[in-house]
């Protein structure tokens, strides 16, 4: 790995070869739904984004907040699943605790979470 | 005004590789889809006005924080859904259910095997391997390309791309020779 511009050996060249090979013979459905998002993008080019997106990643941390806790309160309601509540509260804190409970904030798909804790109210309510 | 026209032509040459590059990275083809088409947008309503020669890194920049988000949304995902108490073990996980690559005649001629192989090696490799290794195979960047696109050195594309290849050459090597 001397440079940039060095010689590919044989395992190399064969390796790019077939990758290559594989992405120019893409099935029609694929490379049809590519032209359509190339146009689209065409069609945004100079638009403004939305001002109001700005202010839905706090809005994705809130309801992942409220997520979190109605889980725990349905697990907590939820006859057989873990009797201990203080047990509960801490694993599922330390659960949270790591690099994924950032993550988890960050999630901006309102959509899903919002599915997830009305399941998980139904849930609680019914068990 | 962005010269619409050249933004087209780009588009239209890098498309398909980045496809592939998305698809490898995420063994889902909608999700692959999906984040090739964020990445056009994103580009088009920011960086159009960027002189052309910025484009190429700056789309595969933009491509490959997209592709991270996926998969950060995937291990969200499941995090959330091992928390739901009615919740089982077998939720869906799109990496593990790689849909067939590359169909067609190159599987064909080529090799079916091979190239399935080659897939799923690259993707299993660590994630800045992986990057540096599509972008400078596959896409064809220089290593100063590259590192533009992945927003590291040029010595650590150098590194990640000969550690990629190192490894694709141990399990791969009798493979495809």
């Amino acid at each position: 790995m001397s440079d940039g511009k060095r010689t590919q050996d044989a395992f190399e060249q064969r390796v790019t070869g077939l990758l290559r090979a594989s992405a120019s013979e893409l099935d029609a459905a694929t490379s049809s739904q590519l032209a359509r998002a190339r146009r689209t993008a065409l069609q945004a080019t100079g638009a403004r984004t939305w001002p109001g997106l700005r202010y839905l990643v706090p809005a994705g941390a809130m309801a992942a907040a409220l997520l979190l806790a109605v889980i725990l309160i349905a697990r907590q309601q939820t006859p057989g699943v873990i009797r201990d509540a203080g047990t509960l509260t801490t694993l599922d804190i330390e659960l949270f605790s790591d690099a994924e409970a950032w993550e988890l904030a960050q999630e901006p798909d309102l959509e899903f979470i919002e599915w997830a804790a009305a399941s998980a109210r139904a849930e609680g309510a019914g068990g | 005004m962005p010269d619409s026209l050249a933004l087209n032509d780009f588009l239209a040459g890098v498309e398909r590789r980045a496809f592939r590059i998305a698809q490898i990275a995420l063994g889902h083809e909608q999700d692959a889809l999906d984040a090739v088409q964020d990445a056009m947008l994103r580009l088009a309503r920011g960086y159009a006005q960027r002189p052309q020669q910025q484009w190429r890194p700056l789309f595969y920049r933009i491509l490959q924080n997209r592709i991270r988000d996926v998969q950060r949304r995937r291990r969200v995902r499941r995090r959330v859904m091992s928390l739901l108490p009615w919740a089982t073990d077998d939720v869906e996980d799109a990496v593990e259910q790689i849909p067939d690559p590359a169909p067609g005649p190159v599987r064909q001629l080529q090799g079916a095997e091979a190239l399935g192989a080659l897939h799923e090696a690259v993707r299993t490799l660590p994630v800045r391997q992986r990057e540096a290794f599509l972008l400078r195979s596959l896409e064809g960047l220089d290593v100063a390309g590259t590192a533009q696109a992945m927003g590291c050195s040029e010595g650590s594309v150098k590194t990640h791309y000969f550690r990629a290849l190192q490894s694709l050459r141990s399990r791969l090597g009798d493979l495809i020779s």
